[in-house]
């Protein structure tokens, strides 16, 4: 299948194949996601024959045209070689090709990496599933929108069975667009064995080298395990596990409570599991505005069957076994005194996650990473133990740790891309929004309000912070989903948006109004000119911005002052 | 003062949790956009800003002037606080009678919602010594809903800081004392300690008036396991978290539960056994928890609410807790008792019955379809007993009749239910029993299968009983007790005798809906099925 989809895009005369394609506008920047509907549309067309057409097409391995940017002596395999396919590398990918690189991308697990398989892809299936049980539980509010409802249940296998379709959809999506557009998957694990040069191969193969004008590595991470706990699997489990769902504890500890941990006590809550948290910090949801996670916990938390442990270490973990349940030994965060024992039927594992960056070669090129952190600059231009710039050699999502979300690793992919076909680019990451996919849902973009007032000192500026609630909002109400809370951290000398947080229905949805606006450099004495449609969630925001006090004028030349009407 | 706190507080409410007008918003939003329509239209700036100048305040506006009318609306309880705070201010007000002579008052906690039972001082404003005048906030509370400015109702001087800051009191609990004069600050002082005074057993609460609006809570609302009243065994106590919240909420002191879960842990449902016991529980409620830290003894029968101090078994008793269903059934027991309900029997002759029972058995009927299908089909004649009453003022009818039948499972008691059994046909009932009856054995009944019925049978003829009496289950509005069919020497009209086997059903209904006369009927149209036996398998 791989070989007889696979197009060479050697030459950048198109063939009439080819050229049907290479119009497809891949125009959507920052989401590396949404093209895999994209993919499956190509596949669609494209399959019926032409497939036969293309095996011929085939070329084997011919060198890399050298592209538009320069023109390096040497010869290479590719223009670029990606190392992990998961999103952040499907993003890049994706880019390359649109731009006209020559690309291939290694994979020695499964594409779609973590977030397809063990992370945001499969939870938001088990969180639809979650949001459903909710509501239909919830007898208050049913009774309030006059609804009757018959008491509702769930079949295990059946939530499982839907979260593990939806990955393997997903995968499948995502494999397909990449081999539809000519994106060469090289199967192993890859290993740098010198400047722009890379081996892959599966265990007990022989390996491949492969060359290229430039590498990213985009290797992604894996369930961060504190020393002292034993993951069997079973009743002690990382999110890999988790997703699976193999079963519903009447009992679960969940230790960290961020978003990896809130989402999942949003799931086996309502599939009827209590929940404690333990955390290490001295409030839950550390990260959050403190605002928004205080909200948070009288909603998410408190009237949920959950309690939690804050301040404390779970130091010692032991897996349910020889008729004894789970037992954790909490420890003090300060004192390092041993606090408390619990006993529960399984524990999660939520303490983040951990770069996965062993066995790349960077001892090769003289890169030692930092807790496991491949070293970058903003450019994600990987930087060696010298502190000097590896030429050609990039590295993009978890694996840097700058942000480790799915859509932050494709957004710094195609601003590598970008730089190696000549345009500069430096990706702002605090226009990079963040969701917790809570019921309701967390969303974020830019610096909170301690953040932000930190640096209103540091740069002597002043800063204002506006609020609107969901209970002013008339489809919030109408869904009977008032509870909720959009929060804007701006300059009121020159409407400079720095940080925007919502709490309530679907706010992961209506926070890229604020994230793009961040990205464009979108003042609000403009924004809030635009138009949203009534009545609309996203009125939450159109309120926020409108009730910003901002002292500077609109800008004249903003198109939507224009008068509309003849 | 009333006034004063009203408006002081509201728009301090608003700001913090913003509007809570759904019912107006509508209309006011889209009287908003309209405005922002219309400048958007008009595109002559000055204009616009007028507009949006004139659109603020008047929505500020209306949102406190509206607030102060729907105060008192049911759907908006978070406004009440005024209602709260006015029934702890008329409770205390025999307190203030008392104490008015020394002018030293007590800050209480407040309501600031309809479900707020206790409150968390977030920070305090003022500290001990400051002068406060009236309206000033003092304290910042956090209850179950939202963090609000509290203010003080007198001027004076806050003599001393009951409850703490990340602290936790129950509402009505005193959290600060003031002074009026410097002068009685030493003295508020004293009756301060005396109020934080777990510590200060010299002093227990006076008053044998409700003691839970004055006493003040322990500042940790969690008992110390290692309280030195009862020495406990050196077993820890695991409670579930949803246990621990039920045991808060229903004031049962979860050291003297027995768990019953995995591994011995207290679970929500021992919390709901151990509660559900409790014969009054709100009125015991805050009381019996401060007091028995006291050690009040004698609290008599009301302390059930904290079994701790109940009389002790006699020796070589074992206790056994209530299983799950066990103790659902106990909470429908004692909840039963609230309805008003009244018997009628009735004789039935069962020969056509028992004849078509030995025709239809070897395919599978089960008497229990049979008599299931006879009651249903009465019941399609009889709606009124097939209704229920569900709040003392109206008949619900039921569109379906679907019969409950009693069924003994392991020590327990569960009520399959045989949905719409005037509809199906005799063979269908009885199949449908039979996987009823297998699934309640596998305790993989679905809530609906065993709480949707409209009407109960309960059948102990084949123990040889000849007549009972059932218990109406809450919820319905009529049960039926059948008891065993029996060889009767009856005569008839002309005078003779003859031996018809008679079986004698005793119905209990809800008397608020259904009446002697129905019941009668019912039970005649019922007789007759059964005596035309035959009409059951159409």
């Amino acid at each position: 299948m791989h070989s007889t989809l696979s197009f060479s895009r050697a030459t950048t005369v198109p063939t009439t194949n080819y050229a049907f394609h290479s119009q497809s506008p891949i125009n959507l920047r920052f989401c590396g996601l949404r093209r895999e509907a994209f993919g499956i549309s190509i596949l669609t067309r494209s399959s019926s024959g032409r497939v036969r057409l293309s095996t011929r097409g085939r070329s084997k391995r011919i060198s890399a045209s050298t592209g538009n940017n320069g023109t390096p002596p040497k010869s290479f395999d590719y223009d670029l070689i990606i190392i992990g396919a998961g999103v952040g590398g499907h993003g890049a990918a994706l880019h390359a090709v649109e731009k006209g690189l020559k690309t291939a991308i290694i994979e020695g697990d499964v594409v779609g990496g973590t977030c397809v398989n063990r992370g945001c892809v499969p939870s938001k299936a088990l969180l639809a599933v979650s949001g459903r049980m909710r509501e239909l539980q919830s007898e208050h509010h049913m009774k309030a929108l006059g609804l009757q409802v018959s008491a509702a249940g769930y079949d295990r296998q059946g939530v499982a069975g839907h979260a593990n379709n939806l990955a393997s959809e997903i995968r499948s999506n995502l494999t397909n667009s990449m081999k539809a557009l000519g994106v060469d998957i090289l199967t192993g694990f890859g290993t740098i064995v010198g400047p722009q040069k890379v081996k892959y191969g599966k265990v007990g193969f022989t390996d491949n080298v492969v060359t290229a004008k430039d590498i990213i590595i985009a290797t992604g991470s894996v369930p961060f395990v504190p020393k002292g706990i034993e993951v069997d699997g079973k009743t002690v489990i990382t999110s890999d596990h988790a997703l699976k769902l193999e079963f519903v504890p009447d009992w679960i500890a969940i230790v960290g409570s961020g978003y990896i941990g809130l989402e999942f006590s949003d799931v086996y809550t309502a599939l009827g599991s209590e929940v404690t948290f333990i955390e290490a910090l001295d409030q839950l949801m550390p990260g959050f505005d403190p605002e928004i996670s205080k909200l948070a916990q009288r909603v998410l938390i408190n009237p949920r069957k959950i309690d939690y442990h804050t301040g404390v270490f779970a130091t010692k973990i032991t897996p349910a076994r020889d008729g004894k349940p789970v037992i954790i030994e909490l420890t003090d965060a300060k004192t390092k005194e041993h606090k408390d024992t619990l006993e529960v039927d399984a524990a999660l594992i939520a303490t983040g996650r951990a770069p996965f960056t062993n066995g790349l070669g960077l001892e090769n090129i003289n890169v030692v990473t930092q807790r496991g952190f491949v070293p970058v600059d903003e450019r994600m231009r990987v930087i060696d133990a010298n502190g000097n710039l590896v030429p050609h050699l990039y590295c993009i999502g978890d694996a840097n740790g700058k942000m480790m979300l799915a859509h932050a690793a494709s957004a710094q992919g195609i601003s590598v891309v970008e730089q190696v076909t000549g345009r500069d680019h430096v990706l702002n990451h605090l226009s990079v929004p963040a969701a917790c996919f809570t019921h309701p849902e967390i969303s974020m973009v830019g610096l909170t309000e301690p953040q932000a007032r930190e640096k209103a000192v540091k740069e002597g500026f002043e800063i204002s912070v506006a609020k609107t609630s969901f209970k002013a909002n008339t489809k919030a109400l109408a869904e009977n989903e008032g509870e909720g809370l959009a929060k804007l951290i701006y300059r009121p000398d020159n409407g400079e948006i720095l940080g925007v947080h919502i709490f309530g229905l679907h706010a992961a949805d209506l926070i890229h109004e604020a994230s793009n606006a961040i990205a464009l450099g979108t003042r609000i004495q403009d924004i809030k000119f635009a138009v949203h449609a009534h009545p609309t969630l996203s009125e939450v925001l159109d309120e926020l911005f409108k009730s910003a006090k901002v002292k500077a004028p609109a800008s004249t030349s903003s198109p939507i002052s224009e008068p509309v009407a003849a | 003062m009333q006034t004063q706190l009203g408006s002081a507080v509201f728009p301090r409410l608003l700001r913090r949790s913003l509007s809570y007008i759904p019912s107006i918003l509508y209309s006011l939003h889209s009287l908003l956009n309209l405005f922002h329509f219309f400048r958007f239209l008009s595109n002559s700036s000055p204009q616009s800003q007028k507009h949006k100048e004139m659109a603020s305040p008047f929505l500020s506006n209306t949102i406190i002037s509206f607030s102060s009318s729907l105060s008192s609306s049911s759907s908006l309880p978070r406004l009440a606080p005024s209602i709260p705070f006015s029934a702890i201010r008329s409770k205390s007000t025999p307190r203030r009678i008392l104490t008015v002579r020394s002018k030293i008052r007590e800050i209480f906690m407040p309501a600031l919602s309809s479900t707020m039972t206790e409150g968390k001082i977030v920070s305090w404003v003022k500290s001990e010594g400051d002068v406060l005048s009236k309206g000033e906030s003092v304290v910042v509370v956090e209850s179950d809903k939202a963090d609000m400015d509290v203010e003080t109702f007198y001027d004076g001087i806050l003599a001393a800081i009951v409850v703490g800051e990340g602290e936790t009191a129950l509402v009505g609990a005193a959290i600060g004392v003031l002074a009026e004069t410097e002068d009685e600050i030493a003295e508020a002082k004293a009756k301060a300690a005396s109020k934080s005074g777990a510590s200060t057993p010299s002093a227990p609460p006076p008053a044998p008036t409700p003691a839970a609006a004055s006493t003040p809570a322990p500042p940790k609302s969690t008992p110390a396991p290692a309280a030195p009243t009862v020495a406990e065994g050196p077993t820890k106590t695991v409670a579930t978290p949803y246990a621990k919240k039920l045991a808060k909420q229903h004031k049962v002191d979860i050291e003297s539960v027995v768990g019953t879960g995995p591994y011995g842990r207290i679970t929500p449902e021992d919390i709901e056994a151990a509660a559900g016991l409790s014969p009054s529980k709100k009125n015991v409620g805050l009381a019996v928890v401060v007091e028995t830290k006291h050690a009040a003894p004698a609290k008599a029968p009301a302390a059930s609410a904290a079994p701790s101090s109940l009389p002790p078994p006699v020796p070589g008793s074992t206790v056994v807790p209530f299983t799950t269903m066990q103790s659902a059934v106990s909470k429908n027991m004692v909840e039963s008792l609230s309805v008003p309900t009244f018997r009628v029997g009735y004789p039935v002759t069962t020969d056509a019955l028992d004849a078509l029972y030995e025709k239809v058995k070897p395919k599978g009927v089960t008497m229990t379809a049979l008599l299931a299908k006879a009651a249903a089909m009465a019941l399609a004649q009889h709606p009124v007993v097939n209704s229920s009453c569900k709040d003392g003022k109206s008949f619900t009818y039921n569109s379906n009749i679907n019969i409950a039948v009693a069924v003994a499972i392991n020590g327990g008691l569960i009520t399959p239910v045989l949905q719409d059994a005037d509809k199906l046909d005799l063979y269908l009932l009885s199949q449908k029993w039979k996987e009823l009856v297998e699934k309640a054995r596998a305790k993989q009944l679905q809530p609906q299968e065993y709480n949707s019925g409209t009407f109960t049978l309960s059948n102990l003829g084949m123990f040889g009983v000849d007549r009972f009496d059932a218990i109406l289950p809450p919820g319905q509005g009529a049960i039926m007790a059948v008891g065993a069919s029996k060889p009767t020497v009856v005569a008839d009209a002309e005078g003779f005798f003859s031996v018809k086997n008679k079986m004698l059903v005793n119905v209990t209904a809800d008397h608020r809906i259904i009446y002697g006369a129905d019941l009668a009927a019912f039970l005649q149209t019922f007789s007759k099925i059964v005596e035309n036996a035959e009409s059951l398998t159409l």
